[in-house]
C-alpha cells in the first residue's frame, strides 16, 4: 500500500503543486480545500502524513483545529506546518500541536520532498520501536538520527525536523564553529537568513534550557556562525 | 559635494528649524490677555466719576434752578410792601460778623438791678468773644485773664446790652485821675442812621451803677463831665470777674443804629495801662458809611420760615442796606465757624482710617470746601446786588472759593413799578460735595470689591485655562517623538470637560487615535503585504519547481534561472518587509544578557571581510572588554544592517571603519564609510522605514535597515545618528549604547 499523504491548502494553484510533485515521487496524495472536508478525509482515512496550511480561508487557525484532530487519532503521526507566517507565536504554537515541522513558503518543492521523505523514515522508525543504533552521544547529549530522538541528561528534547537538523550539524563536530552558510543549508529551506538562523538556535536554547536553566553548549560565534561547545573535562 | 556646498546646505537646514518660531507673530499669553482685560474694568470707575461729576452738574443746576425760583419767590412775596423797606424801620444792631445773630426780642423789659442770671435766661445764648486769632488782642493775650461773654435783647422801648467778663484783676476808675482810659472799662460806639457816632464811655469805682460819659474820639476825655443819664448800667463782680448790665432807650440809637462794644482791661494797679481790649467788632475801618445794616425784624419774620439749609437768605434796601438775613452758608455743625472747631475737625480727619485718608487721596473732601469757604464774601454780593437793583433783572452766579461752591441768585423786589430792594440767596454747593463724595465712596467700595473679585476670578480662571492649555500641548506632544512617530494614541486628562477645550482635547484625541491606527496599518503593512505574497510567490516557484522536474531538460534554461532569481529577489524583498516587523514583535519578548560588546565586534568585522572582498573592513578600538547589558543576535544584527549600509554607500575599494570607545554616555560604535554625503533632504528621517537614498535598480532598497538600526538601539536605550564624516567624504552612522552599570560579575 503507497504511502498516504494529506495535503490541506486553500489555494488551488500551490495545492495542486504540492500534490504534482507528491505523485512524482510516488506518493498517494489526499488533497483538501477546507477544514470540513479535512476532517471527513481523516476519520474516512488516517494518512501517512499531514501537510497543513495554518491560515484555511477564513479560519486564521484552521491548520491548528486540524493538527489537534490528527493528535486525538494518532499521537505520532508526523504533521507539516506550511504558512506563510513567520511569527514566534505560531511557531510555539505548533510546537505544542506536536508538530514535526513548520516550514515557511515559499516552499522549495525539492527540499519539501526531502523533508517528507525524512519525516516517513522517522515516524517508520519510531513504529517499529527498535531504533538502529545511529544514536550517537557527544557528552550529556544523545541524538538518534534514525528516530529524530535527541536526549540531553537523559531526559527527552522535542525539537522541530529543523531543529533537529541543525543540532546534528553542530554536534557532528563538537568545538568546531559552523557558519551561517552551513546551517542555512542544514535547514533545507533553500536561502535562510541569519536572522532566521538566529531564530532557531533561540527556539533550541530556550527548549535546552526548560530541562536544564544552565545550559550554554551552543556558542555564538558573532558575526560567522555557531559552535556546539565540547565538554570541558 | 564640496566644503562649501555642505556648509550651505547646513545652513538650509538651520533656517528650516529656525522657521516655525519666527512664523509666530510676538504677542501676549492668554493670562497677560486676561488680566490686561481686567484693567479695561478701570474704565468702570472713570466712568463712575465721570457720571457722579456729570450728576453733579445737573443737581447744581437744579439747586440754581430751585434757588432762582425761592428767590423769586420771596422777591414776589416782598413785592409792594414798602412799609418794609422804609428807612424808619428797624432795630439797632450790634456790629460784627454777618452771621451774628440779631438782638433777642423781648416781652417784658428787664430790670437793671436785677440779677445777672434773669438776664442771661431772658437773653438766650451768650456770644464768647475770646482773643484767639483775631484783631482783639496781642501775642501776650491769656485767656484766663480775659474773657467775655456777651449777648443783647430788645423790647418796644429798651435796648439791653449784657456782658459777663472773665478778669483776674479788676482795676475801678482812680478818681483822682483826670483821664479815664485807665480802668478795666466798657466803650461803647453808636453809628445812628445817619452815620453821625457817639462815643459812651462806661466806667465806675466800684460795684453798682456805673457812670456814663459822652466821650472824644481818644477815649481820654469826656466831651463833657456830665454823666449820660439816659443810659443806665450796674456792674456786679463775680467770682471769675464782673458782669456788667446796659440799658440804653431806643430812642437814643434811632432806627438803624449800629453798635460795638469794647471791654477794656487793667491788670495793672500802679501804670494802669490797658492791657487787652476785646471788640465786638475788632476790625476797626469796618465801621464805615455804606455798611449798615438796618435790620428789620418784620421781614426777618416773614422769610424765616424760608429757612434753607446751608442756604443764608438776604433781603437788602436799595440803599444796601442788609434788611434781614437768615441761615448760613455752613452746615449747623460748623456754624459759627470757630476756629478751634475746626482745628479739632481736621484733627479728626486725620486720626481717621486709612480708607478715609484713601477717599482724601482719590476724592476731594467736602471738609476742605468747608475750610475754603468764605466767611465774608461781601465784595461779590454788593457787586451782584449793584446788578439787580440797577438792571430789575434776577441774577445767578456760581462761585468758587478753592473746592467750596457757592450758588448765588439775587433777585429785584419791585414796588409799583420800583425797585424796592433785592433778595440774596447764598446756598453751599458742599452739599452736594459731600452727597457726591458719599455716593464716590460706596461707588469706589463697590467697585473695588467688583474689580478685586473679577481681577481673582479671572486670574484663576486664566491659570485654570492656562493649565489646561498647557497640559493640553503637554500632552500633544508627548503623544508623539520629534520626529513624528506616535507614542500614544489617546490624551485622557481634561477630555472629559465640556468646554471647547475639552472638545479641543477631545477632537486631538481622536486625530492622535485615527493616526495611531493609520500608523498601526502602516507599520503592519509590509507584513501583510508580505504576507500576502508569500502565496502567490509560492505557486510560482512551487510551478517553476514542477516544471523543472518534469522536464529536466530546461534545468539550465537561462529563462528559468532568471525566472529563480527574480524569485530570489522577491524573497528577499519580502524577508526585509517583515525582518522589521518581526522584529518590533521579538524584541519585547527578549531577554537582555551581560556580555562584551568588542569581542561581538571583532567577531563579527571578521565574518564581513570574508564576505565583502570589494571593501576594506577594518576595526579600531580600544583595548580591553566593552561589556553592555543587551541582546547579542539583536546587536549583531544591527551591525549587519550598518555594514550592508557602508558597503551599499561606501565606494569601491573604499575603507570602512568600525570603531568602538567609550565616551560620557556610554559606548559609542561608529561604522564609517568612503563615499557620498547624505543627501540633506532625507538627513532627518532616514532611520524612519520606508526611507532611502539608495537609486541603484538591482538591489532592493526598502530602506528598512537603519529603521532596523534605530529599533535596537533604541531598544537599548542607545540613541543613534548619521552624519558626514569630517571633511566630507563619506558617513558615519553613530550608535551610543549604554554600558553595564554594576560591575561585572
Amino acid at each position: 500500500m503507497a504511502t498516504v499523504i494529506a495535503v490541506v491548502e486553500d489555494d488551488p494553484d500551490q495545492r495542486d503543486n504540492y500534490v504534482d510533485v507528491l505523485t512524482a515521487h510516488g506518493y498517494e496524495v489526499r488533497a483538501y480545500a477546507d477544514k470540513p472536508s479535512a476532517e471527513a478525509g481523516f476519520t474516512r482515512e488516517l494518512p501517512d502524513l499531514a501537510l497543513l496550511d495554518i491560515m484555511l480561508g477564513e479560519d486564521m487557525d484552521g491548520g491548528f483545529d486540524l493538527c489537534m484532530e490528527l493528535r486525538k487519532l494518532s499521537p505520532t503521526l508526523p504533521v507539516i506546518f506550511l504558512t506563510a507566517r513567520n511569527s514566534d507565536a505560531d511557531r510555539i504554537s505548533s510546537q505544542r500541536m506536536t508538530a514535526w515541522d513548520y516550514i515557511t513558503k515559499p516552499v522549495s518543492l525539492e527540499f519539501l520532498v526531502a523533508r517528507v521523505h525524512a519525516l516517513l523514515r522517522i515516524s517508520e522508525q519510531l513504529q517499529q520501536r527498535s531504533p538502529e543504533s545511529s544514536a550517537f552521544s557527544v557528552g550529556d547529549l544523545e541524538l538518534n538520527e534514525n528516530s529524530m530522538m535527541v536526549q540531553w541528561q537523559g531526559q527527552p528534547v522535542s525539537l522541530t525536523l529543523t531543529e533537529f537538523w541543525i543540532i546534528e550539524s553542530l554536534t557532528r563536530n563538537p568545538g568546531h564553529v559552523k557558519s551561517y552558510q552551513t546551517l542555512s543549508d542544514v535547514t533545507r529551506q533553500g536561502l535562510v537568513e541569519r536572522n532566521t538562523i538566529n531564530g532557531y538556535i533561540r527556539r533550541i536554547r530556550n527548549k535546552f534550557r526548560e530541562l536544564d536553566s544552565t545550559f550554554d553548549r551552543i556558542q555564538t560565534v558573532h558575526g560567522t556562525g555557531y559552535k556546539w561547545e565540547r565538554d570541558r573535562e | 559635494m564640496g566644503r562649501k556646498a555642505l556648509r550651505k546646505s547646513t545652513k538650509r537646514v538651520d533656517q528650516k528649524k529656525r522657521r516655525a518660531p519666527s512664523g509666530i507673530r510676538p504677542g501676549l499669553k492668554i493670562r497677560t490677555k486676561l488680566l490686561l482685560l481686567v484693567v479695561s474694568l478701570l474704565a468702570i470707575p472713570w466712568m463712575g466719576y465721570e457720571s457722579v461729576r456729570e450728576m453733579e452738574r445737573f443737581l447744581l443746576e437744579g439747586q440754581e434752578q430751585a434757588l432762582e425760583l425761592t428767590t423769586q419767590g420771596i422777591s414776589s412775596l416782598l413785592g409792594n410792601r414798602s412799609d418794609l423797606f422804609d428807612p424808619g424801620v428797624g432795630v439797632p444792631e450790634v456790629i460784627g460778623r454777618t452771621s451774628r445773630p440779631l438782638p433777642t426780642e423781648i416781652e417784658q423789659s428787664l430790670s437793671i438791678d436785677a440779677v445777672a442770671s434773669g438776664w442771661v435766661s431772658a437773653i438766650g445764648e451768650l456770644t464768647h468773644f475770646t482773643g484767639f486769632g483775631q484783631f482783639e488782642c496781642g501775642a501776650g493775650y491769656q485767656p484766663d485773664s480775659l474773657a467775655v461773654r456777651h449777648g443783647v435783647a430788645i423790647d418796644p422801648e429798651q435796648f439791653f446790652a449784657y456782658f459777663e467778663i472773665d478778669d483776674d484783676t479788676v482795676i475801678f476808675r482812680d478818681p483822682d485821675l483826670v483821664s479815664l482810659n485807665n480802668s478795666d472799662q466798657l466803650r461803647m460806639t453808636v453809628q445812628a442812621s445817619s452815620g453821625a457816632i457817639s462815643r459812651y464811655l462806661l466806667t465806675t469805682t466800684e460795684p453798682g451803677r456805673v457812670s456814663i460819659y459822652l466821650m472824644r474820639d481818644n477815649w481820654r476825655e469826656a466831651i463833657s463831665g456830665d454823666n449820660v443819664r439816659e443810659v443806665a448800667g450796674v456792674l456786679d463782680l463775680t467770682e471769675r470777674g464782673y458782669v456788667i448790665k446796659v440799658r440804653i432807650p431806643r430812642t437814643l440809637l434811632g432806627v438803624g443804629a449800629r453798635l460795638k462794644f469794647e471791654i477794656v482791661d487793667v491788670d495793672d494797679v500802679g501804670s494802669r495801662t490797658v492791657e487787652q481790649v476785646i471788640s465786638t467788632e475788632p476790625d476797626p475801618i469796618d465801621l464805615g458809611i455804606g455798611r449798615v445794616r438796618l435790620a428789620t425784624p418784620e421781614l426777618t419774620k416773614l422769610i424765616q420760615p424760608l429757612y434753607l439749609s446751608e442756604a443764608n437768605i438776604t433781603i437788602w434796601d436799595q440803599g444796601y442796606r442788609l434788611r434781614a438775613q437768615v441761615g448760613s452758608i455752613f452746615p449747623p455743625a460748623r456754624e459759627g465757624f470757630d476756629l478751634k472747631r475746626e482745628k479739632f475737625a481736621w484733627f479728626f480727619l486725620n486720626v481717621e482710617t486709612g480708607i478715609t485718608r484713601f477717599y482724601e487721596w482719590i476724592l476731594r473732601s467736602p471738609a476742605r470746601g468747608f475750610k475754603d469757604m468764605p466767611v465774608e464774601s461781601t465784595r461779590e454780593d454788593y457787586r451782584l446786588l449793584g446788578q439787580v437793583l440797577t438792571e430789575g433783572e434776577p441774577k445767578t452766579e456760581r462761585r468758587r472759593y478753592g473746592d467750596a461752591k457757592l450758588i448765588v441768585t439775587a433777585a429785584p423786589i419791585w414796588a409799583e413799578g420800583s425797585i424796592d430792594g433785592a433778595v440774596l440767596i447764598k446756598q453751599s454747593g458742599n452739599k452736594l460735595l459731600s452727597l457726591q463724595y458719599r455716593t464716590l465712596q460706596r461707588f469706589t467700595l463697590l467697585f473695588l470689591g467688583v474689580f478685586l473679585f473679577l481681577a481673582v476670578a479671572i486670574l484663576v480662571f486664566s491659570t485654570r485655562l492656562t493649565y489646561r492649555v498647557g497640559r493640553l500641548q503637554r500632552e500633544t506632544e508627548q503623544a508623539a517623538t520629534p520626529e513624528g512617530r506616535l507614542l500614544k494614541d489617546q490624551i485622557r486628562p481634561g477630555a472629559r470637560s465640556s468646554d471647547e477645550l475639552g472638545s479641543l482635547t477631545r477632537s486631538i484625541s481622536g486625530l492622535l487615535h485615527n493616526l495611531g491606527q493609520y500608523t498601526r496599518y502602516l507599520e503592519k503593512l509590509p507584513d501583510t503585504l508580505a504576507h500576502e505574497l508569500h502565496n502567490p510567490l509560492n505557486v510560482v516557484n512551487s510551478s517553476l519547481e514542477n516544471l523543472q522536474y518534469h522536464h529536466r531538460e530546461l534545468a539550465d534554461d537561462k529563462h528559468l534561472q532568471r525566472a529563480r532569481n527574480g524569485i530570489g529577489r522577491l524573497r528577499s524583498i519580502i524577508t526585509s518587509l517583515t525582518e522589521a516587523a518581526s522584529l518590533k514583535e521579538a524584541l519585547g519578548h527578549e531577554q537582555e544578557e551581560r556580555f562584551d560588546l568588542a569581542a561581538l565586534i571583532d567577531g563579527c568585522v571578521e565574518g564581513y571581510q570574508a564576505v565583502n572582498p570589494k571593501h576594506r573592513i577594518v576595526s579600531t578600538r580600544v583595548a580591553g572588554p566593552m561589556i553592555i547589558d543587551g541582546v547579542p543576535d539583536r546587536l549583531a544584527q544591527m551591525l549587519d544592517k550598518l555594514m550592508d549600509n557602508a558597503v551599499q554607500f561606501g565606494a569601491d575599494q573604499g575603507l570602512i571603519v568600525v570603531s568602538l570607545r567609550r565616551n560620557p554616555d556610554g559606548i559609542e560604535l561608529t561604522v564609517a564609510n568612503d563615499g557620498p554625503t547624505l543627501p540633506v533632504e532625507i538627513v532627518d528621517r532616514l532611520f524612519d522605514p520606508m526611507v532611502s537614498r539608495a537609486r541603484d535598480a538591482r538591489k532592493t532598497h526598502l530602506g528598512l535597515g537603519l529603521y532596523i538600526v534605530r529599533l535596537v538601539a533604541e531598544f537599548h536605550n542607545g540613541t543613534v545618528v548619521a552624519r558626514n564624516r569630517a571633511g566630507n567624504h563619506g558617513v558615519e552612522v553613530v550608535v551610543t549604547l549604554p554600558a553595564a552599570r554594576a560591575p561585572t560579575r
